[in-house]
């Protein structure tokens, strides 16, 4: 049975694409076999994230046009062999993608036996991302603590639950995962940041994981390595929980308090 | 008053007349906006000053069916962006008769009727080499771009070699029927003898191509060569191998 689970948030910059990759690397490294799509056709960057920008030869425009087949295009992961990219168009734009296309595609992965497909939605609520999400069975939602990015997680979660395939068909719609990126907890307890608990009561959603401020994000995404593989980040663990919690496996939320700093760093900074 | 009357009799308003005026037709295969924009930026693209702003008439006869209001409108759409006009329908097919009051565009009674067999355009195989429809000036001098190509910008030089004389960017493509050069440093694709000349060649200042192509047969560079990596570079068709080479070593 294979499952669709777009990660989108409607604002741009929260750590979407961070997320698909980091996701799909853990899904793959339980074993399961799983597809990433970059959904950003003009804009793709999952391609460098994941570190195969240098083995995209046909792409998701290719592959919906009908040049290449759906094999040709999916590039094989070389840390993780259950794991297989579809790189977005860099040279067209989001009008290339049809709904028929994306669904002939989806199609094409669900017979290969997948069990996830991970949809990189882009930025916005434009085509691009109404497609990235109209197919899903779940969607991830990826907000950072602050009001701009929450009232927009706000405005996808409207569209997840009116204009998505399962919300048409009466499906019982979209499952729908909050995921906090870019936590600060001591902004937090400054009060310079939303906490967790604020972010949940707007939007009226649990929280699936919550990944700590960490500039291991930044140093990941330079080498292309999803930052889930970093044996030594408080972000990689953080997304290994959620992983482990998409699984439903049940696991505490971490890394929400300030790490109890030592005598010596109190003393003499840093 | 009677003298403004006066005048206009001497000078009419208007004149009605019957002449005749070039008109691009478009042929309508599918309603899918995307592969009509797909298509048509392609087109313009290679005679942009020709299809900018042209007043062409839409013909439905080749889709062999009744479009929908609503997949017209796409269609008109996906024309429009493309940089075109569409000013009428032509009358050929008898679908047109029921869009044209909806669609608010006056039919054109064809002058001569042409329409080709959908094979003598290539239908079928999907991927359609645009149709030389009148041959390329032998001789013809290099295309030349001045600016940085960037990641997601596509250039090509139909018949004719492509110069860059400023940097590809990951992501850019730089295409030409004849031989591409790059002064500068090549990060993205080149392709050379797009149209399968053999005798093609790539060259570039500085090579960090992440594929190059000549008469079709291409290579990926998942790892540059360190032998080339960074060098001034030309690369070459040898029977079916593509051949690279550093530049005046």
């Amino acid at each position: 049975m294979t499952e669709i689970i777009v990660v989108t948030s409607g604002k741009g910059g929260v750590g979407k694409t961070t997320t698909s990759a980091s996701m799909a690397c853990g899904l793959a490294r339980r074993g399961k076999r799983v597809a990433v799509i970059d959904f950003d056709i003009g804009l793709r960057n999952l391609d460098l994230i994941m570190g195969c920008e240098r083995r995209v030869v046909y792409d998701f425009v290719n592959v919906i046009n009908g040049d290449c087949t759906l094999k040709q295009a999916l590039i094989r992961d070389k840390r993780l062999e259950t794991l297989h990219v579809l790189a977005a168009s860099q040279t067209r734009d989001k009008d290339a993608l049809t709904e028929e296309g994306v669904r002939r595609v989806l199609d094409e992965l669900t017979a290969e036996q997948f069990d996830y497909i991970i949809c990189d939605s882009p930025a916005g609520i434009e085509k691009g991302a109404h497609l990235a999400m109209y197919f899903a069975d779940r969607a991830v939602v990826v907000v950072n603590p602050e009001v701009s990015s929450v009232r927009d997680s706000d405005r996808i979660l409207g569209l997840l639950a009116s204009k998505t395939h399962r919300s048409a068909n009466g499906n019982g719609g979209v499952k729908e995962h909050l995921l906090l990126t870019r936590y600060n907890p001591r902004r937090v307890a400054n009060g310079e940041m939303m906490s967790v608990g604020d972010v949940k009561e707007i939007l009226g959603l649990d929280v699936i994981g919550v990944i700590p401020e960490s500039p291991d994000v930044l140093a990941a995404s330079n080498a292309g390595v999803p930052v889930i593989l970093n044996e030594e980040s408080d972000a990689a663990a953080a997304y290994g929980d959620a992983v482990a919690r998409l699984l439903g496996e049940e696991c505490p939320l971490r890394f929400l308090e300030e790490p109890k700093r030592g005598f010596f760093a109190r003393m003499f900074g840093g | 008053m009677t003298t403004q009357r006066a005048e206009a009799a001497a000078a009419p308003a208007i004149d009605i007349r019957f002449g005749q005026v070039g008109l691009i037709q478009v042929l309508v295969w599918t309603t899918d906006p995307g592969a009509i924009l797909d298509e048509l930026t392609g087109r313009v693209a290679t005679a942009p000053k020709f299809f900018q702003r042209t007043a062409v008439s839409l013909d439905i006869g080749p889709l062999g069916r009744e479009p929908s209001v609503e997949e017209m409108h796409g269609v008109l759409e996906a024309v429009r962006r493309a940089g075109m006009c569409p000013v009428g329908l032509s009358s050929g097919a008898a679908a047109a008769q029921a869009l044209s009051q909806p669609l608010d565009l006056p039919l054109l009674p064809p002058f001569r009727e042409f329409h080709p067999p959908a094979e003598a355009l290539g239908r079928g195989a999907r991927h359609v080499e645009p149709v030389a429809a009148e041959p390329e000036p032998a001789g013809a001098v290099a295309q030349v771009h001045a600016h940085p190509v960037r990641s997601g910008q596509r250039l090509y030089a139909r018949g004719r070699d492509l110069v860059v004389t400023a940097m590809v960017g990951a992501g850019a493509e730089v295409i030409a029927d004849g031989c591409v050069h790059v002064y500068g440093a090549l990060r993205g694709r080149a392709v050379a003898g797009a149209r399968g000349d053999a005798a093609a060649r790539v060259f570039c200042q500085e090579f960090h191509a992440e594929l190059v192509s000549i008469a079709g047969v291409f290579r990926v560079f998942e790892t540059l060569p360190p032998e080339l990596a960074g060098k001034p570079v030309q690369a070459w068709l040898d029977g079916d191998a593509l051949r690279f080479e550093r530049l005046g070593a």
